[in-house]
């Protein structure tokens, strides 16, 4: 069995066809493809969504969309789509090379430019905007309300849900352990237990990001509380959610690892293609929840009026000062993530949730490479 | 259950946060055995240093309103606080009086503002 990359590579290592690359272009052409496009037209959309006396969530003044709006909307909307500037010769270079199992590659680092892209465009663009608010509309609301309900994981945890995961998961483990016991010499140990152990990496990586998400900072303004607190929880129940389908996937994949070890060469292929014709399916059906939620969040989130929240900067002593180590900065008295300094905003490197995403991120990086050189 | 804090208050965010949960404690909104979040959430959420919060928190611990649980966090001890001298509770409410007087309020005024006031602040007390 040849195996050339760590995960999803070694899941279809040696069981290159032809048929499995259609199925490479059906699942990035369809499903991608579809998601992209959607992502694209709903971003397209996204500054105009409360009419057009906004711009995001600035409040414009009159015309905006008819002077120096225009400019800043087209340089907006030309920022989301120059992402395929750098996609399109990608992918036609992996289609080029036959190499189509790079494009689950492709995929992931599209999913992380796409974010990061689209928040700094927001951010600029809201930034430009800024100079044609609406008298008065920078000025931040002077009282604002903080809920002293203790935000704890567990609190958003489905016990049912979480049993059913460690199940399955457990399953897969002891499977590929049995199929270790038993399989003939010589037994490789990575190609056994290397995909398995990124997946369950990846299963922490999820937890890791649900427990940032419960710990978002979740202030809101006196005005319109109450829309506002079911503007965030709606938010923060939908990326919640999100990570637990992504849970689900794993746990699933761990599951199937020593099915797909343990079946003899005949029918290797068929449930490898079984395995991607139902990843095509349950990622349409996620694809489609995923749409629907959205749009239900958007609808509770629409409710709540945009306000400018007040900084208590000056409480967090040097923090507010500019950091020399922009955009980077160590704080161990501010409790946050993210600081807003006199340079713009800072990643804190004294949180104790930065220092385990940084070590996270280190572990994978280290896991990829084992894997990938089965050291 | 939300504790308000208000930019344009003269006092510290640490006496806001403590007088606010003095506040929902007196109205009975926050009975006794209620958890607090931790003072990191608190932190957080305002966007202020640990020890604004863990300041307000000691205030309360000192005046017996808030028992630190240790693994279990904080929660609200009792609904009174701690025994006080009867000169040492009236002394801010002959100050407030005091700014009222000057202010010029007539009595009967005062009055009226004292007992909604306080009508307000035992409101939801059994």
């Amino acid at each position: 069995m040849t195996h050339q990359f760590p995960g999803y590579g070694l899941f279809i290592g040696g069981f290159n066809g032809f048929s499995i690359n259609q199925l490479h272009v059906i699942y990035y052409g369809l499903l991608w493809g579809g998601v992209r496009v959607r992502g694209c037209f709903r971003r397209w959309k996204q500054p105009l969504l409360r009419g057009e006396d906004w711009f995001f969530s600035v409040p414009v003044q009159h015309g905006f969309y008819s002077e120096e709006g225009a400019t800043i909307l087209r340089q907006y909307r030309v920022r989301m789509l120059s992402l395929f500037a750098i996609e399109v010769p990608a992918a036609t270079a992996i289609f080029l090379s036959g190499q189509l199992q790079n494009l689950v590659w492709l995929i992931l680092a599209m999913c992380i430019l796409i974010h990061v892209n689209h928040v700094f465009s927001v951010n600029r663009a809201e930034q430009r905007a800024q100079k044609f608010a609406t008298p008065g509309a920078e000025q931040p609301v002077s009282t604002i309300a903080i809920s002293l309900k203790a935000r704890r994981l567990r609190d958003f945890t489905n016990f049912k849900l979480e049993a059913a995961i460690a199940a399955i998961s457990a399953a897969g483990l002891v499977w590929a352990l049995r199929y270790y016991a038993t399989a003939p010499e010589p037994r490789n140990l990575w190609i056994i237990f290397g995909t398995p152990l990124l997946l369950f990496y990846c299963q922490g990586g999820f937890l890791l990001a649900k427990v940032l998400i419960v710990a978002w900072r979740s202030p809101i303004p006196q005005v319109q509380a109450e829309e506002h607190i079911a503007s965030r929880e709606e938010t923060r129940k939908f990326y919640l959610r999100t990570c637990d389908l992504g849970r689900i996937n794993l746990a699933v994949t761990i599951l199937f690892w020593p099915a797909l070890l343990s079946a003899g060469p005949e029918t290797r292929e068929f449930a490898v293609k079984l395995w991607f014709a139902g990843s095509i399916v349950l990622g349409i059906v996620i694809a489609v929840w995923s749409e629907i939620k959205r749009k239900d969040m958007l609808k509770v989130t629409l409710r709540a009026r945009p306000v400018k929240l007040p900084q208590f900067g000056g409480e967090l002593g040097e923090s507010s000062a500019p950091s020399d180590l922009w955009p980077l900065c160590y704080e161990p008295s501010a409790p946050t993530i993210i600081l807003r300094s006199m340079r713009g905003y800072s990643l804190n490197l004294a949180n104790r949730l930065t220092q385990l995403g940084a070590v996270y991120l280190a572990g994978l990086l280290a896991l990829f490479v084992l894997i990938r050189f089965r050291l | 259950m939300f504790l308000t804090i208000n930019a344009g208050d003269a006092r510290p965010i640490y006496q806001q946060v403590a007088d606010g949960i003095k506040e929902l404690i007196a109205s009975g909104k926050l009975a006794e055995g209620t958890p607090l979040p931790p003072v990191r959430q608190l932190a957080a959420d305002l966007g202020v240093n640990l020890n604004t919060i863990a300041t307000a928190y000691r205030e309360l611990q000192r005046d017996g309103l808030l028992a630190v649980k240790h693994g279990s966090g904080s929660v609200v001890a009792s609904s009174t606080t701690a025994e006080r001298s009867l000169d040492e509770l009236l002394r801010p409410l002959r100050t407030a009086l005091t700014q009222m007087v000057l202010a010029g309020l007539p009595q009967k005024k005062i009055l009226q503002l004292v007992i909604n006031e306080l009508q307000t602040v035992m409101q939801g007390r059994k």
